[in-house]
């Protein structure tokens, strides 16, 4: 079964006015259970938009959405996804721990359980020590930790996430990849994540779909074939270059326009 | 010593030596400045410096140490220091129910835009209603007043004027705050599904705390005002708004009496405005420290 279906959707802002944005226009997509798929293309290509579209965060003008058997509406309502931004966005005012127990809390979870698992999680995020911490003692990797293990805390089945890694360095990016992947395959968690960076999409994903803009649409969908685990060796494989290739010749060839791929790193 | 226990030094020491510095200038002036007052430019608007209408510094704190009246035996200090408790305490009643009402109307009006639309004008505008021609009105009603049984009792009235100025920047600053809550955080909390309340509490309050803090500095010193304002406009008894009308009245025999209740009015702002603080380095404790 699939962990998100989404089809022939399509996603129009201001629709019949003057400043009307096609932001996805016939999309389709599945995601399956326990794959990593990222999501790439220039801005304005409507990466973040698909992305908010599986949370049920906008509604679609057109087109159904399935996430995990359910209406994207359930599934939210079910707390069946979690979410991590580009700022982690963790509460100034509560402690690491209570960050992570904030959506338990709002699940009605009782505190022995809540607290539980935080320390679970913390452990999973290998900041077992930081629990009594507040967010702006830690740095910019440690705050993007917890905010996964907030994501990941009531074990969804499902892991959003959206440029998560956009504001570290490239040491820490590196890193937190390698992390990402190894909580996954502990968890077995479906991920669809968004990215500007070509290499962070190819080395973390079974698939990267390509995006691009005016409208925004899927212009390719690249299979990485990248067998066994990957590591820091990965990033220095033949194979991982040949799919970031292709992965470029996509962007080029969807924009469509003099800048294609305007916007997408190539770090 | 803690940086915390550093800055109540230094700040009390800035403190000590601002009024130092105000101590000195009043008497500077009562050296240079002209007896009967003065003309600059042909305007008359030099105070006078006689001792009648500036009394020395020493004069009025060595006017604490006498009593009231020659006829009884009670040190003006006491006296001063019992009306400013008095006033106090109907100030922080004033603040109590002024914040409370601010905090709750600006919740209406975060949920509601309706009401933001319809309400915020009116608050505006209640504040321009002169506090003086009010204050005989509020008392009046409050003789006929009868709560749950409870007569109303007169100095409430002086709370709620109080009330009344302190709710104002409190709803303003209020509804400011819970507007305050960064996008990425709301669409996290709506990712979890959360209700409107459930967001209110953990997320629009926690923002709202650095925009709510200076909001109930001014409503302390607001409630102040209100409430003197209401003791000295309708004569309620015991509070230091009265003492200073009494005072006022024998500034030609006793100058420097006025100032021990002026001072007391002062005391008990400054009482108001530590407690705000106290709250202050309470709620902030576990924030970042830039945003203090």
């Amino acid at each position: 079964m699939s962990t998100v279906n989404v089809s022939n959707l399509n996603k129009i802002f201001n629709k019949g006015q003057t400043n009307q944005v096609d932001a996805l226009v016939d999309v389709s997509l599945s995601v399956e259970q326990g794959e990593f798929v990222s999501l790439i293309g220039p801005s304005g290509c409507g990466k973040s938009t698909l992305l908010r579209l599986i949370a049920n965060l906008l509604e679609p003008t057109s087109g159904d959405v399935v996430v995990a058997g359910k209406s994207a509406k359930q599934a939210r309502l079910d707390q069946d996804y979690g979410m991590a931004f580009q700022q982690a966005g963790l509460f100034d005012w509560r402690t690491v721990s209570k960050n992570i127990e904030l959506p338990l809390e709002l699940k009605g979870w009782d505190k022995t359980k809540r607290e539980a698992r935080a320390k679970e999680m913390l452990d999973l995020v290998k900041l077992p020590e930081f629990s009594g911490h507040f967010p702006w003692q830690l740095s910019g990797g440690m705050q993007q930790r917890v905010a996964i293990a907030r994501a990941l805390a009531a074990h969804p089945p499902l892991l959003l996430m959206d440029e998560p890694f956009g504001a570290l360095d490239e040491m820490t990016r590196e890193h937190m990849q390698a992390e990402l992947l190894s909580i996954c395959a502990k968890t077995g968690t479906t991920v669809v994540f968004v990215t500007h960076s070509i290499p962070e999409a190819v080395y973390l994903s079974n698939r990267v779909v390509v995006m691009s803009p005016r409208p925004g649409r899927i212009t390719k969908i690249v299979d990485v074939k990248l067998d066994g685990q990957r590591n820091e060796s990965t990033r220095e494989r033949p194979e991982f270059f040949a799919a970031i290739t292709s992965v470029r010749e996509a962007l080029r060839a969807g924009g469509g326009h003099a800048h294609a791929g305007a916007g997408v790193e190539d770090r | 010593m803690s940086p915390l226990a550093q800055r109540i030094v230094r700040r009390s020491s800035m403190f000590v030596v601002a009024l130092l510095f105000v101590a000195a200038l009043w008497e500077l002036y009562k050296v240079v400045g002209p007896e009967d007052g003065g003309a600059l430019l042909g305007i008359n608007i030099l105070p006078r410096s006689n001792d009648r209408a500036m009394p020395h510094i020493w004069d009025m704190l060595s006017r604490y140490n006498r009593p009231e009246l020659r006829s009884s035996e009670r040190k003006i200090w006491r006296v001063v220091l019992a009306g400013a408790w008095f006033s106090f305490r109907l100030s922080l009643v004033g603040f109590a129910i002024g914040t409370t009402v601010g905090v709750l109307l600006a919740t209406l009006m975060a949920r509601f835009k309706v009401v933001e639309r319809g309400l915020l004008p009116y608050l505006v505008v209640s504040q321009t209603v002169p506090l003086i021609a009010l204050a005989p009105l509020v008392v009046s009603w409050g003789g006929k007043l009868e709560v749950f049984g409870y007569e109303w009792p007169r100095w409430l009235s002086a709370s709620v004027l109080g009330a009344f100025l302190a709710f104002f920047p409190v709803a303003v600053g209020t509804l400011r705050g819970l507007s305050s809550a960064n996008h990425a955080s709301l669409e996290l909390m709506d990712s979890y599904a959360a209700s409107w309340t459930q967001t209110l509490f953990r997320l629009r309050f926690p923002s709202a705390i650095p925009f709510m803090v200076p909001a109930f500095k001014l409503a302390a010193s607001a409630s102040v005002i209100g409430v003197v304002v209401a003791e000295i406009s309708t004569g309620l008894k015991g509070g230091i708004g009265r003492l200073i009308i009494e005072y006022a009245r024998e500034a030609t025999g006793d100058p420097a009496k006025v100032f021990t209740a002026v001072f007391g009015a002062a005391l008990l702002g400054l009482a108001m405005a530590g407690l705000v603080a106290a709250f202050d380095l309470y709620v902030m404790r576990n924030r970042p420290k830039e945003a203090t």
